[in-house]
């Protein structure tokens, strides 16, 4: 028997199964993709872009998608007939292996959310369990160990840090920055360089960087990104079995006893531990939930709440872009802008909250970053002329080599709070099966109209920029879309367990050694990416779990 | 996973050989092949890969060959050919790859104004840059030809094999 069981080897794992067998426990990790190491990894847009090499085909597992309107009405999808997909990388290391490693800490007001800016009608805001404070030493340990490149410049959102600057050294970025800031300090917006997940120098046993112009998407062939596998599970003894599907936990007398997984050829398999963790990030961990009832359980394991699957949240936003061309820049300049390679990293927090006059919104982060070096990708932006028609031939040949070889796009990304509403959950649908046979996640989706309106504020800001920079083609998109990569909820943490599935150390109020460590606690979001807090919170927990299991020796 | 080449050798006589018979209520009036018809109309669409020296028809087997596209796009394709070259018979009598410059042309422009022919050359379009411009090693973009093109130069480390 394991001391540890994991299921789910993402950023909500990793920290567990690092530290747990560091320090001389038995875990076993379960994963349901393969094990791709720095020497797999290539720049091919065509299996990683295009074909989506690192995500299951829909019409072997979908989700069935309800999208809300606000009358309360919705729009049925099935995954594999609409194409619309919420897998993010099955892998070791899950979709941290493909972030681009954008890392901003939530702010100490982002944890008592309605104490802060009250209640809102219609989105069931609360304030966590937990404080800034007590996450603190974890964001800390997240820089020294999974390792964040960066440099502190003080503005009026900073939170409190125990250390005065990150351990290692910003990375290089393109002489365009310069223009940023230049346009920044003239609207009297302060620019920050964006913390990375990414080593600008050798260290912890990871090659630095080495500036691919690949880091989005991609898996990193370096080691230079702090993805969970390279920082955390390459760097323990936790035992990583791949090819494994957990579909059914089971319980006895309020303890979880069993995980039984599937592999890929349908043969099923059985784990036990003294403790399980689960960690397959959060549309799929109320999924697994959902799926294990059973007698003790009738609507799920750990939901006598009913709360699993409830107050499912995504990253609300969207994105913009401005376009830099030839005929606007000095040859010097235009050296400048086509420079390959080096990254752009610049964030604005200034509107973190703001006020319209009447009361004080909670506002967000927006991050600038030049458009994703996919070549497919940008030429088939090219398709369409400014009616809308499509293009071919000759006139097609030249726009494309004009707008590439000529102009360069500045993209920048909004992130703020999706409030999390009644109908926004995970549920199943037993009729609808994947290509195991297991019973199908159903998405439910809503966004509340406040979400839209903070969104569209940050994104005029940053189009302020885009024009003070000089850009043109400036254009964005503030929806109600949902970011499959920026996902958290259903588990909410919390102190009754009436009204929320886990308690603040994130262990399930119903079972005594049932954890969930990926985003699912999260009851809201902060404005912020989430993967730097997912590995906080699970450092933290795991800090939990080892006086537990130390206690028991 | 296996190189474009030593994939190439295995292809049978898969749909890209077979005849593509055209029907008109019962009459057989025409027959042709979706190799000689792609080959044809993604010169007409984007007659630049073939100034730069690269044959984009040989991807479309990898396109069909591929487990991560679905049936549905794949189907797609197929009766695209098939629509294109019964427009092409319903407005001159002659299948797509027998008509002129000119008339080719306008049942290109004929086609872009249905919904199904504007979507179906946004389709073949998206194939003809992946050839043109995905790694080398997928057969398309020999030399880098299509990357030289656009002054770009590929992102490190390439990919070993090809993902099928």
């Amino acid at each position: 028997m394991y001391d540890i069981c994991i299921v789910g080897s993402g950023a909500g794992g990793s920290p567990i199964a690092y530290e747990l067998s560091n320090a001389g426990f038995n875990v076993v990790v379960l994963e349901k993709g393969e094990n791709f190491t720095e020497k797999d990894f290539s720049k091919d847009e065509l299996g990683v872009s295009r074909r989506d090499m690192f995500t299951p085909p829909l019409w072997e597992q979908k989700h069935i998608i309800n999208e809300y309107r606000q009358s309360g009405e919705f729009t049925r999808y099935d995954g594999a007939e609409s194409g619309w997909s919420f897998w993010n990388g099955s892998m070791v290391g899950g979709s941290s292996n493909l972030m681009s490693g954008y890392f901003h800490r939530m702010k100490p007001k982002d944890f008592e959310l309605l104490s802060s800016y009250g209640e809102v009608k219609g989105a069931n805001v609360v304030d966590w369990c937990i404080t800034y404070d007590e996450l603190e030493p974890y964001y800390e340990k997240v820089e020294k160990v999974v390792g964040v490149s960066g440099n502190i410049v003080e503005h009026d959102y900073q939170e409190p840090r125990s250390t005065p600057n990150f351990p290692y050294p910003m990375l290089e970025t393109n002489g365009v920055t310069k223009w940023f800031d230049r346009a920044c300090e003239e609207l009297d917006f302060t620019p920050i360089p964006t913390p990375r997940a990414v080593l600008s120098e050798s260290a912890l046993g990871r090659n630095g960087c080495y500036y691919s112009n690949f880091c989005g998407s991609y898996g990193c062939s370096s080691g230079a990104k702090g993805n969970a596998r390279a920082a955390l599970l390459q760097k323990c003894s936790a035992k990583v079995v791949t090819d494994a599907f957990v579909y059914r936990l089971d319980s006895k007398d309020g303890r979880v006893t069993k995980a039984h997984y599937y592999t890929k050829h349908g043969i099923s398999h059985v784990v036990n531990a003294k403790i399980f963790i689960l960690a397959a990030q959060a549309i799929e961990s109320s999924r697994l939930l959902l799926n294990s009832k059973n007698s003790e359980f009738p609507h799920g394991l750990a939901n006598s709440s009913g709360e699993v699957g409830k107050n499912l949240i995504f990253s609300a936003g969207g994105s913009g872009s401005g376009r830099f061309i030839f005929e606007k820049l000095s040859k010097e300049q235009q050296k400048v802008l086509m420079q390959p390679g080096l990254f752009f990293n610049r964030s604005l927090q200034d509107w973190y909250d703001y006020s319209d006059g009447c009361r004080i919104y909670k506002g967000g982060t927006i991050d600038f970053l030049f458009e994703h070096q996919n070549i497919i990708s940008r030429v088939n932006r090219e398709l369409y002329d400014e009616n809308g028609n499509i293009m071919w031939g000759d006139k097609l040949a030249k726009k494309i080599e004009k707008q590439l070889t000529t102009s360069r796009v500045l993209t920048f990304e909004v992130f703020n709070d999706w409030l999390p509403t009644d109908n926004c959950n995970v549920s199943v649908e037993e009729e609808t099966k994947d290509k195991y046979g297991v019973p199908v996640g159903v998405i439910n989706l809503n966004s509340h109209p406040q979400d839209l309106e903070v969104g569209e504020h940050l994104a005029q800001n940053a189009v302020e920029v885009l024009e003070a920079m000089g850009a043109v083609e400036i254009e964005y998109s503030i929806s109600s879309s949902p970011p499959p990569n920026l996902v958290a909820g259903g588990c909410r943490f919390g102190d009754n367990p009436k009204t929320s599935v886990l308690d603040k150390n994130c262990k399930a109020h119903d079972l005594e050694n049932l954890y969930v460590t990926d985003a699912s606690f999260m009851p809201t979001g902060g404005s912020v990416p989430y993967t730097w807090t997912i590995y906080a919170n699970s450092f933290r927990v795991a800090e939990v779990i080892k006086k537990e299991l130390q206690r028991h020796i | 996973m296996q190189s474009f080449s030593s994939r190439r050798n295995f292809l049978k006589a898969g749909f890209l050989s077979s005849a593509v018979i055209l029907t008109s209520g019962c009459d057989i009036f025409g027959v042709t092949t979706s190799r000689d018809t792609i080959k044809v109309v993604q010169n007409d669409l984007f007659p630049k890969a073939k100034e730069l020296g690269i044959d984009t028809s040989e991807y479309i087997t990898i396109i069909y060959r591929h487990h991560k596209i679905s049936k549905e796009d794949k189907d797609f394709l197929k009766n695209g050919v098939k629509w294109l070259n019964e427009t092409a018979q319903e407005e001159h009598k002659k299948i797509y790859t027998k008509l002129s410059d000119t008339k080719r042309q306008e049942v290109l422009e004929n086609i872009a104004q249905t919904e199904w022919g504007s979507a179906w050359i946004d389709t073949m379009l998206r194939y003809i840059f992946e050839a043109m411009l995905g790694d080398p090693i997928y057969g398309g973009n020999q030399n880098r030809a299509g990357w030289n093109w656009l002054a770009f130069k590929g992102g490190e480390p390439r990919p070993k094999r090809i993902y099928l």
